[in-house]
């Protein structure tokens, strides 16, 4: 083991902070969410302090080509730290969520060991290091979907392992041919390869990167291979279908951009097939995500197609291989994560007040729990892309990009796409909000038997934070877009 | 400074969300009138200002990505006083009107949100910025129109948003589109930077993206479809703002679009005209068969759009294109103002009598001199009567299309000549639909509704006030255009054509026969149509008293015909149709069932291969020869039978002799022939498989000699 310690630490500590809370026999049910919450946090400052840093750590070398290295840049710094404060989040609002403390606590295991490895996902420095972590990620997360152990559940957990699985495994393939035709493993910003290293293997590496894109879009949700999404996220609880959504899928997002913009380089896939290829499959996941949640009625599974549509956006944004475009892309990955956490937050403070699951069963719940259809209105608004709040901007670049990236259809279907899925993204939306104020004289008897009970300030607050980290965003978004376009500025 | 403009109204609301409670309720009105008499008395000092010369300018860097930019000029200070004015009149009407309604502080919350918007957007420098609050003035006067949550008022605000969302999306492409062909946008210098695009095809195709947007809050058709729905359900000072402003701001849009982005455009002036003309005209025959108040009102509102649309399509095809730009101007300036009063008057009646049905309200305005004068100046004004201001402002747009159909010849010629025509049929309609309204409210005997209702109070003082001096003010204007009205448009013309320089117009002669001339078809026109066509179809007699009928047959409804059944229906099924497949083409039975039954085919082939193939040769080259039946014994049967029957003969001897106690019971010969069988079939497996193998290594050696043979 040769490097910086330090590195080890957000990665050890939830697996440590996970060991206590499995085995401490005597570890009281009270405490076991806010202990949780309290690792969750430091984890987060650790992960920062570490990301933050110009470190390395080698932990096996087995050969020249092959070794087990953590190695942040600023990607690692966005990705690691957007995890690790939802994961704080989200771990604030379950106290309440679930409610009395139950016998089982796989949940809350499992719930810090996936930070600890997430976390080492993102901090990995090569592609076999980050596909260790990957798998692994996909076996700590599997828990917190099955947990409800209903038939449905399982039914779904298993799915995810199916698209996971295959997906991962389709990358890997990728990464033999990578392997074999000699490039290095390691990250550097703007990629390995150029004509002279293709050579003859340029069709070869062209195939390696479009089963790396097809297999990680996987967890990404991208088409075809999108199909555990819609499954699981209504089967788990609402703050892990958040966790899912909002963070799992971004680190098919991470693992994309690796071995496009790091591994390969963008001037080398610019202009293949690989890169139409790659549009196609976004532009049609955008417009299918969208349209086909305006028709779900189930909320928690409308979310979910929300999500294959929007993190398409995000890989839209990667795959025109353009500053700008890739600026926007990256700002997408920030306000989706926060807009669609507090979407299934919502969805989940709704389900757990209420019980109510259907999208059109909602008629008056905004005077019921203003508070909760309020921030549900925001960040959907945000969402669309209403101006002055955050995702407008990431829409604005993305579409700049489209245009200004000059590659023929997509110049003006990107942008087009974009927009029509926007008016399908307020069509599933909107209408919770609106018929939720505005009900109308009629009062909705499955409502009426709540009886009013406001919802925990500990499952507003991480609401209301990131509502207002989602809308700030588009009003102050100097900052994080000058950290943005630092790292784009690398790799492109 | 100027921030403060848009500024003030949101603190405004913010502090009407302090107020809790039942018993705070009756301040919300007062603070939102303060509000408003504050911005009014702001905007009126930025006014004198402006018009003294000085400048204001106004940078917020950084807000949301590109900043935010305000500007001043002679256009935005005048409409952004008559704006504020608008406001502040509808407000101080509202605690009135608002009385015995339900959900006031959102009512007051939203119309403070909306006029910070609003004035955002008059303000704005730069189309990014006038995008953002443009966008945020769709989505809070969508409240307005739901406020009083019946089902039509739903429907109205469902449809409002509708049109709100896609307008907005669709500017959004042409905004993405203008952006990334001059990389600005910037008011200033807007007409320069574009007229130096090359790429003019583009250009256009954005133009008319943005004039989607534009179009859809200021009511042009096709997508007047809203106003119509949204006016008679919102509370009635909304419904003021709604019309008197808020469509203004999609003109605003429009004159950027007509006099900076695509200025000397001609394919885009034909284009805003021809939409203009005829939602001119769709406006005027709407209005001339509506039955309610309000809705007649609301069809008005699309006329009077697209007359001055079609001033602004006439920028761009006439050389007079300051005369389409004063008048456009005029007559948003008189149709706000006219809207204005006309729409609180309407708000009276729905307060008095809870409806705004003709046959209801028959009658009303008898014995209210106030209500008299100030509906009757309101539509002296808007029906383009000589010596009140709305003649002026249709004489200079009427000029333009004149002048605009001399410079041609031929078809264009005519078709200008065309629109003409319609132009002064729309002011006949016009002047009509007005009538018919006079004649409801003044003439007509009072309907029961009215009789029962009969209260005299029916306008507080100040409301009055305000109401009076727009009313004046129309018959002002009116009388002395020259000396009030041009100078007006003057201080305005420069935002017309970019800031660019502005030329002495010739004078006008308002009053000239010929400018008269218009005037007066038009007024013959809507005297005929409301004498000879409206009284005797649209309305019938039942013995004493006159009654108006509905001519417009329910299923005639843009929206309800087309919008609704194409948008609702067909376009997100056959979206749906399109994707679903994509949805399903790899799902978990892949690969669950699927791929794994596809991969278990060639393993298992794999699987049995070498056992297959064994049996395939045991059933075919090395099919088992059955032994015959022996008959009778085999040569080993008999030895062993011999043997046995020996040791039979000696257990017996035995049995006699030595073994008399316990004698050997046990067939020898029996167990012989079974050892035998035992023997031979031993003998017949080893015999096999050795055959087996020597098979195998035949072919194996087989397959050598070949390989050595070939290679």
């Amino acid at each position: 083991m040769k490097g910086n310690l330090i590195l080890l630490v957000p990665v050890l500590l939830p697996l440590l902070a996970g060991g206590i809370l499995a085995f401490g026999k005597t570890f009281p049910k009270k405490w076991r969410w806010r202990f949780v919450a309290a690792v969750c946090a430091l984890e987060l400052v650790f992960l920062l302090v570490a990301a933050g840093g110009a470190y390395e750590l080698t932990l096996v070398r087995f050969n020249e080509r092959l070794a087990f290295v953590l190695r942040p840049d600023g990607l690692s710094l966005l990705f690691g730290g957007l995890t690790g404060i939802m994961w704080l989040v989200s771990s604030v609002y379950s106290e309440k969520y679930f409610g009395h403390p139950k016998e089982g606590r796989t949940y809350e295991v499992f719930y810090l060991i996936s930070i600890g490895v997430i976390a080492a996902l993102c901090l990995s420095g090569n592609l076999v290091t980050m596909y260790m972590f990957y798998e692994l990620m996909t076996l700590s997360v599997l828990p917190l979907v099955i947990e409800e152990r209903t038939k449905e559940a399982i039914h779904a957990g298993f799915e995810f392992l199916f698209y996971s699985i295959a997906g991962a495994f389709l990358g890997l393939s990728g990464f033999f041919i990578f392997y074999s035709c000699g490039i290095p493993l390691e990250f550097v910003a703007g990629g390995h390869i150029t004509a002279e290293i293709a050579g003859e293997n340029k069709e070869l590496l062209l195939v390696a990167c479009f089963l790396g894109i097809v297999g990680f879009g996987s967890k990404a949700g991208m088409f075809p291979l999108h199909g555990w999404l819609p499954v699981a996220h209504p089967v788990a609880p609402a703050p892990a279908s958040a966790l899912l959504s909002g963070n799992v899928t971004k680190m098919g997002v991470l693992f994309i951009i690796r071995i496009l913009y790091y591994i390969a380089g963008a001037d080398f896939l610019r202009g293949s097939w690989v890169q139409y290829a790659f549009l196609a499959l976004t532009m049609i996941t955008i417009l299918m995500g969208s349209v086909i949640a305006s028709r779900e009625k189930l909320l928690k599974k409308r979310l979910a197609y929300s999500t294959v549509s929007q993190v398409s956006y995000v890989l839209f944004g990667v795959a025109l291989m353009h500053p700008v475009a890739l600026l926007g892309a990256l700002m997408h990955v920030v306000f989706h994560s926060a807009v669609k956490n507090t979407l299934f937050l919502s969805a989940g403070a709704i389900i757990h007040q209420t019980g109510i699951t259907r999208a059109d069963g909602l008629e008056g719940i905004g005077r019921r729990m203003p508070v909760t259809t309020w921030l549900y209105t925001f960040v959907s608004l945000t969402l669309i892309g209403i101006p002055p709040t955050s995702a407008f901007l990431s829409k604005w670049y993305l579409a700049d990009g489209a245009l200004s990236a000059d590659i023929p259809v997509v110049r003006y279907l990107g942008p087009a796409i974009l927009l029509i899925s926007a008016v399908f993204t307020a069509a599933y939306l909107l209408p919770i909000s609106v018929t939720g104020f505005l009900p109308g004289r009629e009062e909705n008897g499955q409502l009426k038997a709540y009886q009013r009970e406001k919802e925990p300030w500990t499952m507003v607050i991480p609401m209301a934070l990131l509502t207002v980290a989602a809308v700030g965003f588009g009003l102050f978004p100097n900052g994080l877009m000058h950290f943005l376009s630092g790292i784009c500025s690398t790799v492109l | 400074m100027l921030t403060g403009l848009f500024f003030l109204p949101f603190l405004g609301a913010a502090a009407l969300l302090a107020f809790r409670g039942k018993s705070a309720e009756r301040f919300l009105g007062g603070v939102a009138q303060a509000v408003a008499v504050a911005e009014f008395l702001l905007a009126l000092i930025f006014c004198i200002g402006t018009f003294c010369g000085k400048g204001y300018v106004c940078a917020l860097d950084g807000i949301v990505g590109f900043g935010l930019h305000f500007t001043m000029d002679g256009f935005r200070a005048a409409y952004l006083v008559i704006l504020t004015f608008m406001w502040m009149t509808a407000l101080a009407f509202s605690p009135e009107y608002m009385k015995g309604h339900e959900n006031t502080r959102r009512y007051y919350l939203f119309t403070l949100l909306t006029l910070g918007a609003t004035a955002g957007v008059f303000l704005a420098a730069d189309l990014m910025t006038m995008f953002i609050f443009f966008e945020v003035m769709s989505f809070t006067s969508y409240v307005w129109v739901a406020q009083e949550e019946t089902r039509g008022a739903l429907r109205a605000a469902e449809t409002y948003l509708a049109v709100a969302v896609v307008g907005g999306m669709v500017m959004l492409m042409g905004l993405f589109l203008l952006h990334h062909m001059t990389g600005t946008l910037a008011m200033d210098g807007l007409r320069e930077a574009y007229a130096a695009v090359k790429d003019r095809g583009m250009l256009l195709v954005a133009g008319c993206l943005m004039l989607f947007g534009f179009g859809a809050k200021a009511g042009m058709f096709p997508l007047h479809i809203w106003l119509p729905k949204a006016h008679p359900v919102a509370p009635a000072p909304a419904s003021a703002l709604l019309s008197g402003v808020l469509t203004k701001a999609g003109v605003f849009g429009i004159i950027l679009l007509s006099g900076s982005v695509l200025s000397g455009e001609e394919d885009f002036g034909w284009i805003v005209l021809a939409l203009g003309v005829v939602t001119m005209f769709l406006g005027a025959l709407l209005g001339v068969f509506s039955i309610d108040l309000k809705r007649t009102f609301a069809c008005s509102s699309v006329s009077q759009i697209g007359f001055i649309l079609t001033g602004l399509g006439m920028m761009n095809l006439t050389k007079e294109a300051q005369l389409a730009a004063n008048g456009a101007f005029l007559h948003m300036v008189n149709h706000s103002l006219i809207k204005l009063v006309l729409f609180l008057l309407a708000g009276v009646v729905y307060q008095n009598l809870h409806t705004l049905d003709f046959n209801e309200i028959k009658g009303f305005g008898r014995g209210k001199p106030f209500f008299l004068a100030a509906y009757t100046a309101g539509a002296l004004a808007i029906g383009g009567v000589p010596l009140f201001s709305g003649y002026v402002s249709k004489t200079m747009l009427h000029e333009a299309i004149v002048a605009g159909s001399h410079e041609r010849v031929g078809q264009l010629h005519h078709l200008l000549a065309a629109s003409e025509w319609i132009f002064l049929l729309s002011g006949g309609m016009t002047v009509a639909y007005m009538l018919k309204v006079f004649f409801v409210l003044f003439v007509d005997e009072p309907s029961r509704t009215v009789k029962h209702h009969a209260s005299k109070k029916y306008l507080s003082l100040p409301v009055k006030l305000l109401l009076g001096v727009p009313a004046l003010l129309f018959a002002l204007l009116g009388c002395f255009p020259g000396l009030l009205m041009q100078p007006l448009a003057k201080k305005a013309e420069p935002f017309f054509f970019g800031g660019g320089a502005v030329h002495e117009l010739e004078k006008i002669h308002y009053f000239s026969f010929e400018n008269l001339k218009g005037a007066l078809i038009s007024l013959g026109i809507g005297l005929f149509l409301y004498f000879v066509a409206v009284r005797r179809l649209l309305r019938r007699r039942k013995g004493n008293a006159a009654y108006y009928v509905n001519r417009i047959p329910a299923w005639l409804d843009l929206e309800d015909a087309v919008y609704r059944p194409v948008f609702v229906r067909l376009v997100p099924t056959l979206f749906t149709a399109l994707v679903r497949p994509f949805d399903k083409l790899v799902t978990a039975k892949f690969f669950g069932q699927t791929l794994p039954f596809l991969l278990a085919v060639p393993c298992r082939l794999l699987d049995k291969l070498v056992e297959g193939l064994v049996s395939l040769l045991q059933n075919t080259v090395f099919a088992q020869v059955r032994p015959k039946e022996e008959k009778g014994m085999g040569i080993s049967d008999t030895i062993a039978y011999a043997i046995g029957s020996i040791l039979d003969a000696i257990a017996a001897f035995a049995n006699r002799t030595v073994r008399k106690k316990n004698p050997i019971t046990k067939s020898f010969v029996e167990a012989c022939s079974s050892g035998e069988e035992k023997f031979s079939r031993t003998v017949r497996l080893v015999t096999r498989s050795v055959s087996y193998g020597l098979m195998l290594s035949c072919i194996g050696l087989l397959l050598t000699i070949l390989y050595l043979l070939i290679g």
